[in-house]
């Protein structure tokens, strides 16, 4: 589903914030990206997603080489992924039910369509009643759990998920981490960024660590967050 | 298919108006004023104009006759005159009615009165022309020079005048000129004021933006809002500025009138109504529409 062949990434004018990055993620895979701030993580994400282009190397998503694609074709390439971000990057002039709504409408969804997908994945990550709200009056953890109802309405092939819990506390994190893996339990490839070693150890799936811009370690497996 | 999709745009662009009302209103007053100097060029050009044309009314040459001219030879050159492309009309004044003018005009004064008494009519008569523009004297003056009569003609006093008709010519085209050049620049500015401002509010939402990017929403759902939006503020902008004007020129007009003779700005707005409300509808439009498509170009690069 992802593969990184090699890629670099050097911010002008000497800054490598990734060095020689090879991995490979399958389909249905739940990876947790860790390590500490500055590792290269969000890079790594925003380099899947084309907002970043590498240096050099080569990345492959979904079978398609990012280097191919035309400008004109990245919007569509996007609806590939559902992204979730630390600050939730909800669109703070539409409503919870706009904010979703608009994630269907760019990939012309019928208002049809709309008005039947939008309650239900409101319901299901527990704001069925907030629709109506703008996202300064949700509270953070609310406004993650919209985040992630934007995330996935178009049922995306992959999740990415960068620092998802890094604003929120302790009972809103857990919320928002078993809403990830309820969702790759119905196939979407989960990729998720964190430092938050509780959390990693407590998903217990393979888990990849970055230091310095380089993969230091791969578990494939029940996974831990070692420094 | 078309219509459904332009609906949701002006209503999303609505919706979007609406709930930044404070910056809309904003935006919407800088572009009412940017509209009303607009219509303050339209009065300005409609006035020079009036004032360009008032003068050139008041320019003319004349042609004396000797005294002893036949009256039908001076009809002939009129009539040869008023086929001349150039000429506007010809008015021929008869040796009676010059000396009944002047007597008139001297009513009052008995020494002049008597002295004509005793004097047979000294007057010559007169064609006084009118060219269609008053670059034209030049021509009509060396038409008369080579008219078969010239023997008859006492003298034509373009020679006189043509240094006040040239004077006035350069004024008139003068006046053109610079209205043109005001009117461009102001212009020019309030291109740029909407833009800036236009931008501004857009800069704003930068942020916004590049979220509707990341959730992979194609340019034209991104800039179609706001396309509407910039279509709303210079319809609204529009509306406004010809609410506030159409009083304003009718409070001025008046005064207007002491200052240039039969000039009435009002009555021009009034005739022209639908014209200038067109204009300004469109012109808002135009300029909320395209001040929107740049300002946001730049932040639709991938």
């Amino acid at each position: 589903m992802i593969e990184f062949k090699n890629v670099k990434k050097i911010y002008e004018p000497n800054d490598i914030v990734l060095d020689d990055v090879s991995l490979t993620i399958k389909k249905g895979e739940f990876v947790s990206l860790v390590g500490l701030s500055g590792a290269g993580k969000s890079t790594l994400m925003r380099l899947l997603t084309h907002e970043l282009r590498p240096t050099s190397g080569k990345i492959i998503v979904d079978g398609l080489d990012l280097d191919e694609i035309h400008d004109k074709d990245v919007p569509y390439f996007r609806r590939k992924f559902g992204t979730i971000y630390q600050d939730f990057k909800l669109l703070s002039h539409k409503t919870a039910f706009e904010n979703v709504a608009f994630a269907m409408e760019v990939s012309d969804a019928t208002p049809e369509e709309i008005a039947r997908d939008v309650p239900q994945i409101l319901s299901i990550v527990g704001l069925a009643d907030k629709a109506p709200n703008f996202p300064q009056q949700l509270s953070g953890g609310e406004q993650q759990r919209l985040a992630i109802a934007r995330a996935m309405i178009h049922r995306p092939k992959i999740l990415l998920a960068d620092e998802p819990t890094g604003n929120l506390d302790l009972v809103n994190s857990y919320d928002v981490v078993k809403l990830l893996l309820k969702i790759n339990e119905f196939g979407t490839t989960v990729v998720l960024a964190t430092h938050d070693t509780n959390i990693v150890n407590t998903i217990g799936r393979r888990v990849i660590t970055m230091d310095k811009g380089k993969v230091i370690r791969d578990q494939l497996e029940a996974g831990r967050y070692i420094i | 298919m078309m219509k459904h999709n332009f609906k949701k745009l002006l209503k999303a662009g609505w919706t979007n108006f609406r709930r930044n009302s404070y910056i809309s209103v904003a935006v919407t007053g800088v572009m009412a004023l940017v509209l009303m100097l607009l219509l303050g060029l339209i009065s300005f050009q409609f006035l020079t104009a009036r004032l360009v044309t008032s003068i050139q009314e008041k320019v003319d040459i004349s042609t004396y006759f000797k005294i002893e001219t036949p009256e039908d030879q001076i009809l002939s050159v009129k009539k040869d005159l008023e086929k001349l492309p150039e000429v506007k009309s010809v008015a021929y004044v008869s040796r009676d009615q010059a000396q009944a003018e002047f007597k008139a005009r001297h009513a009052d004064n008995q020494l002049i009165q008597e002295a004509l008494q005793q004097l047979e009519n000294p007057f010559e008569a007169t064609l006084n022309i009118r060219a269609q523009d008053p670059t034209k004297y030049e021509g009509i003056a060396t038409f008369l020079e080579n008219s078969k009569y010239r023997a008859s003609m006492d003298k034509i006093n373009y020679n006189e005048n043509r240094a006040v008709i040239d004077k006035i010519n350069s004024f008139a085209s003068g006046l053109r000129l610079w209205g043109l050049i005001v009117t461009l620049v102001i212009a020019i500015i309030a291109m740029l004021i909407t833009f800036n401002t236009i931008r501004l509010t857009i800069y704003n939402q930068k942020q916004e933006i590049e979220i509707m990017r990341l959730v992979g929403a194609s340019n034209w759902h991104i800039r179609g809002p706001y396309l509407a939006e910039g279509a709303i503020y210079g319809f609204f902008a529009a509306v406004l500025s010809l609410v506030l004007f159409y009083p304003i020129v009718y409070l001025v007009s008046g005064k207007l009138g002491s200052f240039i003779s039969d000039v009435d700005l009002f009555r021009y707005f009034l005739v022209n109504s639908w014209q200038i409300v067109l204009i300004t509808l469109v012109v808002g439009i135009l300029l909320g529409t395209l001040s929107s498509v740049i300002a946001i170009r730049k932040h639709l690069k991938i």
